[in-house]
C-alpha cells in the first residue's frame, strides 16, 4: 500500500482523462417542437443560410474505376475532410483538406476557382459554360449541400422525425427520408438540421440491407455567424500556374461534345428537365441513374477494368451473352453496356437495381461517337 | 548516527537482509564487515534510502530514512559498490555537476573544495583527462573525493580500497583515520579482515543477512587468558609450568596464565631462557569463525 | 538542477553529434532538389517538398516535415531513454540520489532538459532548413517573378498570398509545436527509463511505441483509438500554413501531448520514486 498509492493516483488520473472527451456526449439535448413537415421545408429552403464550419464525410464506395475517375473515388470511397465557408448558393468556399495540401473550390457570382496546392495551380470556370452535368465534386458532400439535394424533391408524407442529436456542439432536430421506390437501392435518408433556420448538419445515407451507412457527411465544428466575403474571396497567388477552362471534367465535356441523344425517359425515370446535352441524368433525389456516352478509347479501358474487377458480371439477355458488364458497389450499381457506334459505350451508374439498370440499357439507342 | 531496528529486505523469495539493529555512534569508525552477498550492499542501500526496506526502519543521524534524507543527506558522503562517474568529463567537471546538483555546502565554496579534495585523494594532477582514460585505483579516489566534497558528518564507504594498490590502501586509510581525528564519524563496509581489524573501533558482522556480532573492537579483542611463551629450551619450561602448558608447537608453548609478568618472573626464576612472551588475545577472525557458519556465499541444498 | 542536466547533456559528444545528423538530412534533401530540380509527385513525399521548388524560403518547413516522422523521435529516445537509465547504467544515479536530488525533481528536470534539447534541435533544423533553402533553392525563376510583381510574399497552402512577417510567424509556431509533438515521446521514453537499466532498452521501446502508433494510425479498424495515438496530429502544423489557420487539429495534437505528458510522467513519478536503486 505504501507504493501503490502513487499508481492508483496516475491510474484514476488517467482514467478522468480518456474520459473526459467522453463527458461533452453526456450534455443533455435540447428537445426541439419543430414538426417532420416544417423541418423539410426549413432544409429545402436553407441555402441561404450563412456558416461556417468543419466537416468530415467518409463513403464506402470502392469504385472499380482508376485514373479520370480518380476524384469519385476519394470522394466516395474514403474519409475527406472539408472545411466550408457559406455566405450564399453562389458565394462560397470549401476547402477539401488533406495531409500535405489541399484542393480548394470557390464559388462566386461569376464562376468557380479551383485550386490545387501540390500542382500549384488555379483553375477558373466561369459560369456561363459551367455544365449542369459533371462530376461529384467536394462541396457535393458538405452536409448541407448533400441534404439538400437528396431533399429537393421530397413531399412531407415521405418523412419522419428522428431523436434530436447534440452536433458539433448545437443541438440538431433529426429527420428520416424512407424510399418506398422500389427501383431504389437506398433504404433511407437520415437527415439532423437546426431545428430554427433549417441548416443540416449531419447526413448517413443506408443502403438496402446494410447496418452502417454507406456515406455519412457530418460537420464537426460550426460556426452560425456570416463569413467575411474575404474569407470566400480568391486571388491566385502571383507564383500559382492559373489556368481557364472552358469545360470542368470529362463528364462535362461528354455532355456538350458527345453525339449521343439520350431518350426523354429510361426504366420509367424521367429525365432530368431543361437539359439536352448527350448526358442524360434521370429520376430525382436517391432513386436516380446517370447515362455517360463512353468515348472510344475511354470506354475499351473501362471494360477491361470492370472485366478484371471481382464480382462483375458478364450480362445476359435470353441465354446469351449481350456483351455488356455490370457489377454492384454497396447501393451503387454500375453497367456498361456492349459496343455501339466506333466502339463506343453507354456507361450507367445508379442508386438503382441492377435489374432496372438493364431495363434502361434497352432502351438506350447505340452510343455514337464524337464531333 | 546510524541506527536501525528490526532491518529487512526481502527480493521475492529472498531475505537480503534479516532483521539488524545496527547502532554507529558519533566518533565511530565503524567496520561493517561481510562477506559477499551477505547483505552489506543492500543494508548500506537501506541507510541512504535507496532502497526502501521490506520492514524495520533506519534513522541517519537521527531522522528517520528514506524521508529525511533531504535534510541529513547533505551531510553525508557516500560511497557505494565501486565509483561511479561520467566517462567523458575531467575528475574536475565530475564533481562540480555533482556538488551542483544538490545538497552542496556552497558555490562559493566548491571550487576551493573540489580543489582540496582532489589534493588530499592524490587526484590534484589529472587536469583535463577524462575519467573513460583513469585506472580503477584513480576512479575509486574520485569516489572518495566526490564523497568527501560536502565536507560530510558521516562517511558511508563501502569497499572504499577496492583496486587499490597496498601503497593507495595504506593513504587511504590514513586519510579516513585523520578525518576521523577531525570529528567525523566512519562506516566502512568490507569484506576484508584485516582492513577493518586495522582501522576500526567498533565492528559489526554481517552473515547471510543477520548481524551476528556488533561490539567494540577492544571488546571482541579482549585476552583469552593464555599467554604465549617462545623459549629455547621447551622442555624446561614445560617442566617449569607444571601441567599448565596447553599446547607445544615447536619451541613456541600456549600457557593458562592469567598473568604474563607474573608468568615472565616465574619462568626466568627457574632459568627457562624466554626468547618472547605475550598474553594470547582472540583475534577478528577467531570471533568470527566462531559466530558465522562456513562459507556464505556457498548455497546449500535446502 | 535543470542547468546542472542541461550542461550534462551539453557536454555529452553524442549530443551535437545527434544535432548534426538531423541537419545533414534536409540538407542533403536541398542538394539534391537543387541539383536535380525533381520535386516529389503530388501527394508523395514530405509537406512542402514540391512547394519549396517554386520558393526556396519554405525549405525550413519542409526541413521539419523531412526530420518529423522518423530522425526527430529516433533522436528525442535516444536522448529521453538515457536519461535515467543512462545515469543508473554508469553508476551515477546513486550518487545523485545520495547527494541528495529528489527523485521527483531528477524526473522534471530530465524531461525539461530532452524539452530544451527537442526545442534547440527543432529550431537548428529550421534555421539550418532556411539557410540552406535560401542559398541552394532560392534563386529559382518562380521566384524571380515573384519579385517581378512587386510582391514579396509566399503561397499559402490554400493558395492565398502570405506576407514574409506572416510565414515569419507562421514558422515560428510551427517551430513550437513540431517541438511539442516530440512531449509525448519523450514522456515514454522517460518512462521506460525508470523502469530499464539499460538506456538502449528504454530508446527501443519507445520507438516501438510510436512505430506501433504510426502503424494502427492508418487502419480503418483502428478508427476509434485513432484520436488517442500519439502520432496522430503530428503532420497537423502544415495545418498552420493554411489560410485561415486551421486550428481544429493543432488544439487537439497540442492537448493529447500534454495529457501524454501527465500520464506517462505521471507513471514514470509512480514507478521511480519508489523503486529501489540497485544499480
Amino acid at each position: 500500500m505504501r507504493r501503490g498509492w502513487r499508481w492508483l493516483v496516475v491510474a484514476a488520473a488517467t482514467a478522468v482523462l480518456v474520459a473526459l472527451p467522453f463527458a461533452a456526449h453526456l450534455l443533455p439535448v435540447a428537445h426541439s417542437s419543430v414538426s417532420a413537415a416544417q423541418l423539410l421545408t426549413r432544409i429545402q429552403g436553407s441555402a441561404h443560410v450563412q456558416y461556417s464550419g468543419y466537416a468530415e464525410s467518409s463513403g464506402g464506395l470502392a469504385l472499380p474505376v482508376t485514373t479520370r475517375f480518380n476524384s469519385i473515388n476519394d470522394l466516395f470511397g474514403d474519409r475527406t475532410q472539408l472545411r466550408v465557408w457559406w455566405r450564399a448558393a453562389d458565394d462560397w468556399r470549401v476547402d477539401s483538406i488533406n495531409l500535405a495540401g489541399e484542393r480548394d473550390l470557390r464559388r462566386d457570382r461569376l464562376g468557380v476557382w479551383t485550386w490545387d496546392y501540390e500542382s500549384n495551380t488555379a483553375e477558373r470556370f466561369v459560369e456561363a459554360v459551367v455544365p449542369i452535368v459533371r462530376l461529384p465534386r467536394p462541396d457535393d458532400l458538405v452536409p448541407a449541400t448533400l441534404a439538400r439535394r437528396l431533399l429537393s424533391q421530397v413531399g412531407a408524407a415521405q418523412v419522419t422525425r428522428l431523436p434530436d442529436a447534440r452536433i458539433a456542439g448545437h443541438d440538431a432536430a433529426g429527420l428520416r427520408l424512407q424510399i418506398t421506390d422500389a427501383r431504389s437501392t437506398i433504404e433511407h435518408v437520415d437527415v439532423w438540421a437546426l431545428p430554427a433556420s433549417g441548416l443540416p448538419v449531419r447526413v448517413t445515407v443506408f443502403g438496402k440491407g446494410d447496418s452502417a451507412p454507406v456515406l455519412t457527411s457530418s460537420l464537426l465544428d460550426l460556426s452560425t455567424s456570416a463569413p467575411p466575403a474575404s474569407q470566400t474571396a480568391f486571388r491566385p497567388a502571383v507564383t500559382a500556374k492559373v489556368r481557364s477552362s472552358q469545360f470542368g471534367d470529362i463528364v462535362a465535356a461528354v455532355d456538350q461534345f458527345g453525339q449521343s441523344t439520350p431518350p426523354p425517359q429510361l426504366a420509367g425515370l424521367r429525365r432530368a428537365p431543361l437539359h439536352l446535352g448527350s448526358v442524360g441524368v434521370y429520376g430525382q433525389g436517391v432513386t436516380a441513374l446517370v447515362a455517360v456516352p463512353v468515348p472510344p478509347r475511354l470506354a475499351r479501358t473501362l471494360a477491361r477494368q470492370l472485366a478484371g474487377t471481382p464480382g462483375s458480371v458478364s450480362v445476359s439477355s435470353g441465354g446469351s451473352e449481350i456483351g455488356a458488364l455490370s457489377i454492384s458497389v454497396g447501393p451503387l450499381n454500375l453497367l456498361l453496356s456492349a459496343e455501339g457506334i466506333d466502339d463506343a459505350r453507354w456507361l450507367l451508374a445508379g442508386t438503382v437495381t441492377a435489374p432496372t439498370l438493364l431495363a434502361a440499357v434497352a432502351e438506350l439507342p447505340p452510343a455514337a461517337g464524337f464531333r | 548516527m546510524i541506527r536501525s531496528t528490526g532491518l529487512t529486505k526481502r527480493f521475492g523469495q529472498v531475505v537480503a537482509v534479516d532483521d539488524i539493529d545496527l547502532d554507529v555512534r558519533a566518533g565511530d569508525v565503524y567496520g561493517f564487515l561481510g562477506a559477499n552477498g551477505s547483505g552489506k550492499t543492500t543494508s548500506v542501500r537501506m541507510i541512504l534510502g535507496l532502497v526502501l526496506p521490506t520492514s524495520g526502519s533506519v534513522e541517519l543521524l537521527g531522522e528517520p530514512m528514506p524521508r529525511g534524507g533531504r535534510r541529513v543527506l547533505p551531510k553525508v558522503g557516500t560511497l557505494v559498490e565501486g565509483a561511479a562517474a561520467y566517462g567523458h568529463l575531467s575528475a574536475r567537471a565530475n564533481l562540480e555537476l555533482l556538488d551542483a546538483s544538490g545538497g552542496s555546502a556552497g558555490r562559493r565554496t566548491r571550487r576551493h573544495r573540489i580543489d582540496d579534495v582532489l589534493e588530499q585523494v592524490g587526484l590534484a594532477g589529472t587536469g583535463r583527462r577524462p575519467v573513460k582514460a583513469f585506472s580503477l585505483g584513480m576512479r575509486q579516489r574520485l569516489g572518495l573525493a566526490a564523497a568527501l566534497l560536502p565536507q560530510p558528518e558521516l562517511l558511508v564507504l563501502d569497499e572504499p580500497t577496492n583496486g587499490l594498490d597496498p601503497q593507495g590502501i595504506r593513504e587511504v586509510r590514513e586519510l579516513l583515520l585523520r578525518l576521523n581525528a577531525a570529528g567525523a564519524t566512519i562506516f566502512l563496509s568490507s569484506h576484508l579482515l584485516a582492513e577493518i581489524e586495522q582501522m576500526c573501533t567498533r565492528v559489526g558482522v554481517l552473515d547471510r543477512g543477520r548481524l551476528v556480532v556488533q561490539d567494540d573492537l577492544a571488546n571482541l579483542q579482549a585476552p583469552t587468558g593464555r599467554t604465549i611463551v617462545r623459549t629455547s629450551d621447551p622442555a624446561a619450561a614445560v617442566a617449569a609450568l607444571d601441567g599448565r602448558v596447553e599446547g607445544r608447537d615447536g619451541d613456541r608453548l600456549l600457557v593458562r596464565a592469567d598473568d604474563p609478568a607474573a608468568l615472565n618472573a616465574l619462568l626466568v626464576g627457574q632459568h627457562v631462557p624466554v626468547s618472547e612472551l605475550v598474553a594470547e588475545r582472540r583475534t577478528l577472525e577467531d570471533v568470527i569463525m566462531e559466530r558465522t557458519e562456513p562459507g556464505a556465499d556457498r548455497v546449500m541444498p535446502p | 538542477m535543470i542547468a546542472v542536466e542541461l550542461r550534462k547533456l551539453a557536454r555529452r559528444p553524442r549530443t551535437w553529434a545527434t544535432l548534426f545528423l538531423l541537419d545533414l538530412l534536409p540538407t542533403v534533401v536541398a542538394v539534391l532538389l537543387a541539383v536535380t530540380h525533381l520535386g516529389p509527385r503530388p501527394g508523395q513525399g514530405p509537406a512542402f517538398l514540391s512547394a519549396v521548388l517554386a520558393n526556396g524560403s519554405l525549405f525550413s518547413v519542409a526541413a521539419l516535415a523531412i526530420v518529423l516522422p522518423l530522425f526527430l523521435p529516433v533522436a528525442v529516445t535516444v536522448i529521453a531513454g538515457d536519461s535515467i537509465a543512462g545515469e543508473a547504467q554508469a553508476g551515477t544515479l546513486r550518487y545523485l540520489l545520495t547527494r541528495p536530488v529528489g527523485r521527483t525533481r531528477l524526473l522534471v528536470a530530465k524531461l525539461i532538459a530532452v524539452l530544451v534539447f527537442v526545442l534547440v534541435a527543432v529550431v537548428v533544423v529550421a534555421g539550418t532548413g532556411y539557410l540552406v533553402g535560401k542559398l541552394l533553392l532560392g534563386g529559382q525563376p518562380l521566384t524571380a517573378s515573384t519579385s517581378v510583381a512587386g510582391v514579396t510574399g509566399v503561397t499559402s497552402v490554400s493558395g492565398s498570398t502570405l506576407t514574409a512577417g506572416q510565414i515569419a510567424l507562421r514558422t515560428v509556431l510551427a517551430i513550437g509545436y513540431v517541438a511539442l509533438s516530440m512531449i509525448g515521446v519523450a514522456a515514454m521514453a522517460l518512462l521506460l527509463s525508470t523502469f530499464s537499466d539499460s538506456p538502449l532498452s528504454a530508446s527501443l521501446g519507445a520507438l516501438a511505441f510510436l512505430i506501433g502508433s504510426s502503424l494502427l494510425l492508418p487502419l480503418d479498424a483502428a478508427r476509434g483509438i485513432a484520436p488517442y495515438l500519439p502520432t496522430r496530429y503530428w503532420l497537423s502544423f502544415i495545418d498552420l500554413f493554411r489560410d485561415p489557420i486551421l486550428w481544429r487539429n493543432v488544439e487537439r495534437g497540442v492537448l493529447l501531448q500534454l495529457v501524454y505528458v501527465v500520464v506517462l510522467l505521471g507513471a514514470a513519478w509512480a514507478n521511480f520514486s519508489s523503486k529501489d536503486i540497485t544499480s
